[in-house]
């Protein structure tokens, strides 16, 4: 038995002896010619470095833009079923009934406790805003959010990114306070008091050729006293209630903040959620339009899932809920993630290809430059297989140091970059951020570039290390 | 001298394209060579002695006829077999030496053994006996640009004879040689032809080469013009 | 001794005459059959809008309404006469349902509650609203108060409260109706949060179609009160309106005669 042991192991040291002898041969002849390896080398570094340090730029971006999707609208909302396709023109219609023994079954579930950070209600409507006194509104959409929840939610930085939370302006302010976008105050003629940039106030100029109108209508509008407007940012919001009736609020806005987006901060009001409620369901039993979820952890949004929905089916069946996750809500972060995936691929396959020639065209002049050794090894008895494998291992080998030395370079370049302090503002962000390049924890990326151009660079030596074997060995040993 | 030929040749022909003209490399030609010898194919360049001795030597294919290589009909043998069979039984001596760069000289006369998957110990016996034969042992380590032309000659002397092959093959193996070294590169090979009982067998036009040799063949046009037997080899 | 009897029994017919015109719901019907012919009928409306002051708009409308048997609320097809930009356009108002209909592309759309909270739309049923079915009344007394013409008039109070909210645009209404004759003088239209929405004054009483009806209603907007709309109804007469010209679906064919 254990001579059998040793019979086997001094086989496979023999089988090995040959591979390494081949891994041997190939290091040394690297060293043959340094300048054209190095700047072999050199092309997989540059290679590398421009598929990590991209790749981990996407990366950063994805990973902003989630982490900027989960601090406004969570992980995960329950809506009723067909309200986000459908509820924008009606959110009344789609209204959850009972939404606090909702949330009080969420933060209360033994599975989803370790898993939930916040579970709070939000209701959106469409209204119209208005700045009577000034004479102009707006349609709006206003968001009634509860402001202490939302500020939790703002805090969320799984990915840790050297950001603080943004402050929310409705947080402790009192109830009837709104925030609204800055071009929705630049409609409202707000400008002045609410500080917003880029703003000239031009009310409306009434057509001078105009007739005027008649004094008795005059009189009687007088009557009325002046339109509501005591406070220099006092608005007026309309909307309709759940039964189609007009229903108005008076608020004070307390901040216009820019939202990023042109077409939300044309529109953006944010309220107390018991003022939106009043709007919409009046002294009836309020409702909400969704309910907000946010995890601890990204990769959670699956178990939750599955758990949220066994407490919907189990409790509240005849509710009509579903449960969408914040991809399917903001449909930007989906399509940038592809956008970006496509991105990456592109240039891998650019990278990969001249990796490609670079590898073949090096490998090619050293297999010409060595074409009497080639022969000489076939006479002393070396297959064709042989010499093939002895090319493809020196391609391999140059493109393993070269892959390498690349990640290397590539973890450096992007520590530098993340301490460097430089910023920038993304798109659909407000405040500028610094800027930060993800490769250090990037572990598949950095596994999938290192193998995937180190077998591109193995099969570009396979076809000339074929053409190398082929070739007749007296035509081989003759060259000059 | 009795035993079995080291190679026998029965109405071998080749012809090669030269720009699309046919040249006649080797005509008809019908040779034994026998075995433990130190044979020489003579004759001027362009005569065939090197298509004839890459024949024997496996690395080229004849058109046509018969070709026993230490009694194997190579004729039909694959390209992998014919590796195989090179390695094990043919060993290769070239006028400019063709030693790996990279390897040591104790590397380059391993090499062959770890190609046929010899343990590290045999091969450590091997490589060191061979090296003293040639006289190099001193120098296992250094690089072949770090030797002298004799000395990657021996080198490579002793690489061909790692595999204890039956037959040992030089094309011109004191051109790229000075006279001195050159005659002292001949005795060596005489004396390890008798020492290991191998067949030598030599394309060279170096009289010096032709007077250390057991039978010279002599070659003209592609066709052997005529044998003469010049030593006796007192251990055949 | 007889003539003291008499005046007695006058007097004490007048009192309860008095009494009985002094009951909310009564007063109610008696007011909406004031502003609203109780059959089929049309008239010509022309709409002029001021804001801040100045003349901003000015529309010509004709108004086909049938009224609801059930005593609910009126349906209406409006077609519009003037600008010539605006001629042939329809609008299909049934219950809580308004339809827009442009001949020009021959689209026919739903506006929907939101889509009504500004513009003339908001002050459709101001006008031609029926109180009694969908508001209970409740006397809250006797004060003078200033009319559309800037006269003081002596009116009834009534404060009016929704008794369904579905289908009523305004939860609380304050109804000023003179003492005489039962005439709505004003009203005030208050919302679900009790803010104030429009005004309404109704003057330049005509007899048409055998009542003294208000034939012009000044809407000043609640929150905006320099936005003033002074609707003037003319040409009054009984139709027989025809139940397909109330239909959706006709509207693409609809021709009046």
């Amino acid at each position: 038995m254990k001579q059998k042991l040793t019979h086997a192991v001094r086989n496979l040291m023999r089988r090995h002896q040959r591979a390494l002898t081949t891994l041997v041969l190939a290091l040394r002849n690297l060293t043959r010619n340094r300048q054209r390896s190095l700047t072999t080398l050199l092309a997989m570094v540059v290679g590398v470095n421009a598929i990590l340090i991209f790749g981990g730029y996407s990366h950063d971006i994805t990973n902003e833009m989630q982490t900027d999707f989960v601090q406004r609208s969570g992980h995960l909302q329950i809506q009723r079923k067909g309200y986000f396709l459908y509820g924008s023109g009606n959110s009344a219609a789609y209204g959850i009934a009972g939404y606090e023994k909702l949330i009080a079954a969420l933060k209360n579930d033994p599975v989803l406790k370790p898993m939930v950070v916040v579970a709070t209600p939000t209701l959106q409507l469409g209204g119209i805003a208005g700045n009577f006194g000034a004479g102009v509104s707006r349609t709006v959409m206003v968001q009634g959010m509860v402001a202490q929840d939302q500020v939790q939610l703002r805090k969320w930085n799984d990915y840790g990114f050297p950001i603080a939370p943004r402050p929310l302006p409705l947080d402790g302010a009192d109830p009837q306070a709104i925030v609204i976008g800055e071009g929705v105050a630049r409609v409202l003629q707000l400008c002045a008091e609410l500080k917003v940039p880029m703003c000239d106030a031009q009310p409306k100029a009434a057509d001078p050729a105009a007739n005027d109108a008649p004094p008795d209508l005059a009189a009687l509008s007088a009557l009325e006293g002046p339109a509501v407007h005591n406070e220099a940012t006092r608005i007026e919001v309309l909307a309709t209630n759940v039964h189609g009736a007009p229903n108005v609020g008076s608020f004070t806005v307390v901040k216009a903040e820019q939202q990023g987006v042109k077409e939300l901060d044309d529109v953006y009001v944010a309220m107390h959620l018991p003022g939106a409620q009043r709007l919409v369901y009046g002294r009836e039993a309020p409702q909400v339009t969704a309910v907000i979820v946010q995890l601890r952890h990204t990769d959670q949004i699956a178990p939750a899932r599955a758990r949220i929905e066994q407490l919907l089916a189990k409790d509240f069946k005849d509710a009509k809920l579903d449960i969408l996750d914040f991809e399917t809500l903001n449909p930007y972060y989906g399509q940038t993630n592809r956008m970006f995936s496509a991105l990456f691929g592109f240039v891998f396959v650019l990278i990969g290809a001249i990796v490609i020639f670079v590898v073949s065209n090096t490998m090619s002049m050293t297999i010409y430059e060595r074409t009497v050794e080639i022969g000489t090894l076939r006479a002393i008895g070396q297959r064709r297989r042989g010499i093939e494998a002895l090319f493809i291992i020196e391609g391999a080998v140059l493109g393993m140091i070269g892959s390498a030395l690349g990640v290397v370079i590539a973890l450096v370049i992007s520590s530098a970059v993340n301490v460097s302090g430089l910023n920038w503002i993304p798109p659909s962000r407000v405040d500028p951020i610094p800027l930060t390049v993800r490769v250090w924890g990037e572990w598949g990326m950095m596994v999938l570039t290192f193998v995937g151009l180190t077998v591109v660079a193995a099969l570009s030596a396979w076809l000339p290390a074929k053409g190398a074997a082929k070739q007749p060995i007296v035509d081989a040993l003759r060259h000059v | 001298m009795e035993t079995k030929p080291a190679v026998v040749i029965e109405n071998l022909n080749k012809t090669y394209q030269l720009d699309n003209v046919q040249v006649p490399g080797l005509v008809d030609v019908s040779i034994q060579i026998a075995s433990n010898c130190f044979t020489v194919l003579s004759g001027p360049s362009g005569s065939g002695k090197t298509t004839l001795l890459n024949m024997i030597g496996c690395i080229d294919r004849p058109d046509s006829g018969r070709l026993l290589v230490a009694g194997q009909d190579v004729s039909q043998l694959s390209d992998d077999a014919l590796s195989d069979f090179r390695a094990r039984h043919i060993g290769f001596i070239f006028q400019t030496f063709n030693l790996l760069p990279v390897l040591s000289a104790y590397e380059n006369v391993e090499y062959p053994l770890v190609m046929a998957g010899i343990p590290a110990e045999s091969r450590r016996a091997r490589v060191e006996q061979l090296l003293n034969a040639v006289g190099l042992m001193a120098k296992a380590n250094h690089r072949p640009g770090q030797l002298s032309g004799g000395q990657r000659q021996r080198v490579a002397i002793a690489r061909a004879l790692a595999l204890s092959p039956a037959l040992v093959l030089a094309d011109e193996p004191t051109a790229n040689l000075d006279s001195q070294t050159g005659s002292m590169i001949i005795h060596l090979m005489r004396r390890i032809q008798r020492k290991y009982k191998v067949s030598f067998v030599f394309s060279s036009h170096d009289p010096k080469v032709i007077n250390a040799a057991d039978g010279v063949f002599n070659i003209c046009d592609g066709r052997i013009t005529g044998f003469e037997r010049i030593n006796r080899n007192i251990s055949a | 001794m007889f003539r003291k009897f008499a005046l007695i029994a006058c007097s004490l017919g007048l009192a309860a005459m008095a009494h009985a015109a002094a009951d909310p719901k009564a007063l109610l019907v008696a007011s909406d059959a004031i502003r609203n012919p109780t059959k089929s009928f049309v008239l010509t409306a022309t709409l002029i809008e001021y804001r801040a002051g100045k003349q901003t708009d000015t529309n010509t409308l004709a108004i086909y309404s049938k009224p609801d048997p059930a005593g609910g609320q009126y349906r209406t097809l409006v077609r519009f006469v003037a600008p010539a930009r605006e001629t042939g356009k329809l609008m299909l108002k049934n219950g809580n349902d308004l339809w827009f209909y442009d001949p020009s592309n021959q689209a026919s759309i739903r506006i929907s509650p939101e889509q009504r909270l500004l513009g003339q739309a908001s002050n459709g049923d101001v006008a031609t609203i029926n109180l009694a079915r969908d508001y209970r009344a409740q006397l809250t007394g006797e004060e003078d108060v200033t009319d559309g013409d800037r006269q003081t008039r002596h009116a009834h109070k009534l404060a009016l409260v929704a008794t369904t909210p579905e289908g009523v645009n305004y939860r609380r209404i304050d109804l000023w109706l003179d003492t005489r004759d039962a005439r709505p003088v004003k009203a005030k239209f208050y919302s679900d949060s009790d803010r104030l929405l429009k005004t309404a004054y109704y003057r330049r009483y005509r007899n048409e179609l055998g009542v003294e009806r208000p034939t012009e209603t000044v809407i000043i907007d609640g929150l905006d009160p320099s936005w003033v709309t002074v609707m003037r109804f003319d040409a009054y007469a009984w139709r027989d309106i025809p139940e397909t010209w109330l239909q959706r679906d006709y509207l693409s064919r609809f021709h009046p005669e």
